[in-house]
C-alpha cells in the first residue's frame, strides 16, 4: 500500500497530475472514488476510472528465484528431433522464451520452423507438448508437402516406440498426418504493416486457442530489410513486435521461435575484411532469449548455440533428411527402423527429453 | 483503407482524424504514443488498435490441412509449373514452384536459358497437363533474344501437343520478350510494363535472362552496400508481382568462381553471383553445370545419333527439395533429364 504512484505504468502527463494534486502512494488514492478522482485532477472520468482501476488491480505478486526455477523446470521443452541440438538448448526449444534461428539461404530455417510445429503436438504420453502451433510465413517458404513428410516420419517414429503398449496404441490412433496438419494455422504476410496487423491480433486468437504452444514466425528479417529506408523506424517497430511476441510468450507460457537472415558486414578499419553477421542489427540482438546462428562447414551443417541465459556457447551438427532435423547419427539410426531392426534404447522418445537433470 | 470505414465509436474516430491518423500510422505507433497523440485513454487505445489491425487487408489464416487440400485463399495454394520433362518433374517435385523466385544459375552455355524457354512453353499448357494456362514475359538483358532456337523448340512442341491443342494454344503467339540493356529500363519494365501484362492476364510467368547481367558491371568494389540496396529492390518488386499475381518468377543468374574455399559452397568450383543479398530474396536455387560426361542420343530430325554433353542441375536450396542432383542434356526437341 506504500508503493509509488510514480513507479505506476501511467502516462505521463496523469503521473504529473497526480503528483500535482498531492497523491503519492497507493494508499492515497485506495479510497476515492472515481468522480472525485476526475474532479481532482481535471481529467475525464475514463481517465480517472482507469487509473483507479490499474492502481487497485495491480497487486504486485512477487516470487523467489527458486519458485521461479521450480516453475521453469516443470515447463517442456519442444524437441527437435535432433539430440544434440537439444542437448545444447537444454532439452529443446524452451516455452514462454523466444528463440531465434540465424542463417544463411538453404540452411534449413524453414525446415526447423516446420519440425517445431510438427513436433509441439507429439503427446504427452511420449513427453510432448501435446500443443497446437501457428506459422507466421512472410517468405512464401511454408510448404505443406514438407509438413506432410515431417509428419509422416514423427508418427511413424511414435508407432515404432510404442511396441504393443495398448495404451499408447489409442493415443497415436488421434494422432495422425491429418490430425497433425489441422493443428497448424498458418498466417501469411506481404509486408510489414500486415505482419504487425496480424501480431496485434494474435491475442485474441490465443484466448480462442489456448492449445496453441509454438509461435513460428519465418522470417522476421524479411519485410523490414527490402525497401525500408527508414532506420528509426525500423528499430521502432521491430521492438514493438518483439515486446508483443515476448508478451504472449510469458503469458500464455508458449514458445514463439524467430527466423532471421544473416547479412555481411564489412569492418570499417581494415580494407576488405568481411563477415557474416545476423541481419537487423545490434538492438534487435537483444530481441531473443536465446539465439542459434544456423551455417556450413566441411559441406556439413552446424549450429551454433550463439546467445544463451542458461547455457554455454556449443556448436553441434546436424542434418535434414526428407523426415526433418536428424542429428548426424540417428540418421543411420532412420535407416534401421526402415530395416525393421528396433534399437530399443533409441526409440524411446522419454529418454531424450530432459538430458541435463 | 479508410479510418471512416472502421467500426469504433465515433469518439475515437474523431479523435484519430483529428491526430490525422491513417491506418499504416496507427499501426506503426506504440500505444503509449497512440494514447499522447489522440488523448485517448489506454483502453480506448488497445480497441481501437484491435480494430485497425483488423481491417488490414490480408491473406485469412489458413489450417495446414486445408492448404494440402486445397481449400484455402488461393495464393496459399502451391502450384507447380512442369518443365516439360518428366524425370526433371520428378527431380523438382512437381516442376518450378508458383511461390517466390526461383534462380537458374550456372556457367555460360550450360542450358539455363533453354531450360527458361522450355518453361515459357509450358506454362501454355491447361492446368490439367500441368502448365498455367497463360502466357509467358521473357525479360532479355544480355543478349538478343534466340528466337530462332525458340522456333526450333516450338515445333517439337507441338509434334508432341498435337493438331488440335497446337491451333488451340499457339504457343508462339503468347510469348512476349522484353529487352533491358541497363538497370533503369528493367526497373521500368517491371514496374509498368509487366504489371499491365499481368493484370490483363495475358502472361502468368515472368522470365528474367539475366538478373546478374546489369548488377555485377555497374558497380565498383566499394559500392557494395548500394548494390546490395538496389537488388533488394527489385528483388522485392518482382515478389510483389509474384504474390499479388501468383505468378511464378524465374531469375537466370551467372556464377563466379569460388573464392571462399571451406565454407558453405567448400566443394562447388562455381558459384552463384551476386551474393548474400540477392541470395537471401531468392526461395529456390537450382545450379545447372556442365560436366565432361557425353551420351549419345537421336536426333529427332535426321534420325542419326549425334553425341550430346551430360550436364547436371543441382537444387541448391529450396524450402521442398532436398540437397541432390539431377543429370540432364540439351537436345534440339529442348531439355531432357536422365535417370
Amino acid at each position: 500500500m506504500q508503493r509509488n504512484l510514480a513507479t505506476f505504468h501511467l502516462p505521463p502527463e496523469h503521473r504529473r497530475k497526480l503528483q500535482e494534486a498531492g497523491f503519492q502512494t497507493v494508499s492515497d488514492i485506495i479510497e476515492v472514488s472515481p468522480i472525485e478522482l476526475s474532479k481532482e485532477l481535471e481529467i475525464s472520468k475514463e481517465d480517472a476510472l482507469e487509473i483507479l482501476q490499474l492502481v487497485k488491480g495491480t497487486n504486485i505478486t512477487s516470487s523467489t528465484a527458486l519458485e521461479k526455477l521450480k516453475e521453469e523446470k516443470e515447463l517442456p521443452f519442444i524437441i527437435t528431433f535432433c539430440e544434440e541440438l537439444d542437448t545444447i538448448l537444454g532439452g529443446g526449444v524452451p516455452l514462454a522464451k523466444i528463440t531465434e534461428f540465424c542463417g544463411a539461404p538453404g540452411i534449413g530455417k524453414t525446415q526447423i520452423g516446420i519440425q517445431l510445429a510438427v513436433d509441439v503436438q507429439i503427446p504427452s504420453v511420449f513427453g510432448g507438448v501435446e500443443g497446437e502451433a501457428i506459422y507466421i510465413d512472410t517468405e512464401g517458404s511454408f510448404m505443406v508437402h514438407r509438413a506432410v513428410d515431417i509428419a509422416q516420419a514423427t508418427v511413424s517414429h511414435c508407432i515404432s516406440s510404442i511396441e504393443n503398449n495398448p495404451k499408447l496404441k489409442e493415443v497415436l490412433n488421434d494422432f495422425t498426418v491429418n490430425s497433425i496438419l489441422s493443428k497448424i494455422y498458418v498466417y501469411r504476410c506481404n509486408d510489414y504493416i500486415e505482419l504487425i496487423a496480424t501480431v496485434n491480433l494474435l491475442p485474441q486468437f490465443l484466448t480462442e486457442h489456448p492449445r496453441v504452444k509454438l509461435i513460428v514466425l519465418d522470417s522476421i528479417a524479411f519485410h523490414f530489410r527490402n525497401n525500408f529506408d527508414d532506420m528509426a523506424l525500423r528499430t521502432r517497430l521491430l521492438n514493438g513486435l518483439a515486446q508483443n511476441l515476448i508478451r504472449m510468450a510469458s503469458q500464455h507460457k508458449l514458445a514463439v521461435v524467430l527466423t532471421n537472415q544473416m547479412t555481411t558486414k564489412i569492418k570499417s578499419d581494415d580494407r576488405g575484411q568481411s563477415h557474416v553477421v545476423p541481419a537487423l542489427g545490434e538492438s534487435w540482438g537483444h530481441a531473443s532469449t536465446l539465439r542459434i546462428v544456423l551455417f556450413w562447414q566441411h559441406n556439413q551443417r552446424y549450429a551454433r548455440l550463439y546467445k544463451s541465459p542458461s547455457r554455454k556457447e556449443a556448436t553441434v551438427p546436424y542434418t535434414i533428411t526428407m523426415g526433418g532435423i536428424r542429428s548426424i547419427g540417428q540418421q543411420n539410426i532412420d535407416k534401421e527402423h526402415k530395416d525393421g531392426d528396433h534399437g530399443d534404447d533409441e526409440c524411446n522418445p522419454r529418454k531424450r527429453m530432459r538430458l541435463d537433470e | 483503407m479508410d479510418v471512416n470505414e472502421l467500426e469504433l465509436h465515433p469518439r475515437i474516430l474523431d479523435a484519430i482524424k483529428r491526430a490525422k491518423l491513417t491506418v499504416e500510422k496507427t499501426l506503426c505507433l506504440s500505444a503509449a504514443d497512440l494514447s499522447r497523440l489522440t488523448k485517448l485513454s489506454t483502453s480506448d487505445v488497445g480497441h481501437l488498435l484491435y480494430e485497425v489491425s483488423k481491417s488490414v487487408p490480408r491473406i485469412p489464416m489458413a489450417i495446414a490441412l486445408d492448404i494440402k487440400e486445397e481449400r484455402c485463399h488461393a495464393s496459399l495454394k502451391v502450384r507447380y509449373v512442369k518443365t516439360g520433362c518428366e524425370v526433371l518433374d520428378d527431380f523438382l517435385r512437381g516442376g518450378i514452384l508458383s511461390q517466390g523466385i526461383t534462380e537458374i544459375a550456372g556457367e555460360s552455355a550450360a542450358g539455363k536459358t533453354q531450360l527458361c524457354m522450355q518453361l515459357c512453353l509450358t506454362v501454355q499448357l491447361p492446368c490439367h497437363m500441368g502448365g498455367l494456362a497463360g502466357g509467358a514475359v521473357y525479360i532479355c538483358t544480355e543478349d538478343v533474344f534466340p528466337s530462332k532456337r525458340l522456333h526450333q523448340m516450338i515445333k517439337y512442341f507441338n509434334r508432341k501437343l498435337g493438331p488440335e491443342l497446337e491451333m488451340q494454344l499457339a504457343v508462339g503467339d503468347h510469348i512476349f520478350v522484353e529487352h533491358a540493356s541497363d538497370q533503369e529500363s528493367l526497373w521500368k519494365c517491371i514496374n509498368q510494363r509487366v504489371p499491365v501484362l499481368l493484370a490483363r492476364g495475358m502472361v502468368k510467368f515472368i522470365v528474367i535472362d539475366s538478373i546478374a547481367a546489369l548488377f555485377r558491371g555497374e558497380y565498383d568494389f566499394s559500392e557494395a552496400a548500394k548494390r546490395a540496396h538496389h537488388l533488394r529492390s527489385f528483388g522485392d518488386q518482382l515478389r510483389k508481382l509474384n504474390q499479388q499475381y501468383n505468378a511464378p518468377v524465374v531469375c537466370v543468374n551467372q556464377v563466379s568462381a569460388n573464392m571462399k574455399g571451406d565454407s558453405e559452397y567448400g566443394r562447388y568450383e562455381f558459384i552463384p553471383a551476386l551474393g548474400l543479398s540477392w541470395s537471401n530474396l531468392v526461395t529456390c536455387r537450382l545450379l545447372l553445370s556442365r560436366t565432361s560426361m557425353t551420351i549419345d542420343i537421336n536426333d529427332p530430325d535426321t534420325g542419326n545419333n549425334a553425341v550430346a554433353k551430360v550436364r547436371t542441375m543441382e537444387a541448391m536450396f529450396a524450402p521442398h527439395l532436398p540437397r541432390d542432383l539431377c543429370y540432364y542434356v540439351v537436345d534440339a526437341k529442348g531439355v531432357h533429364g536422365l535417370r
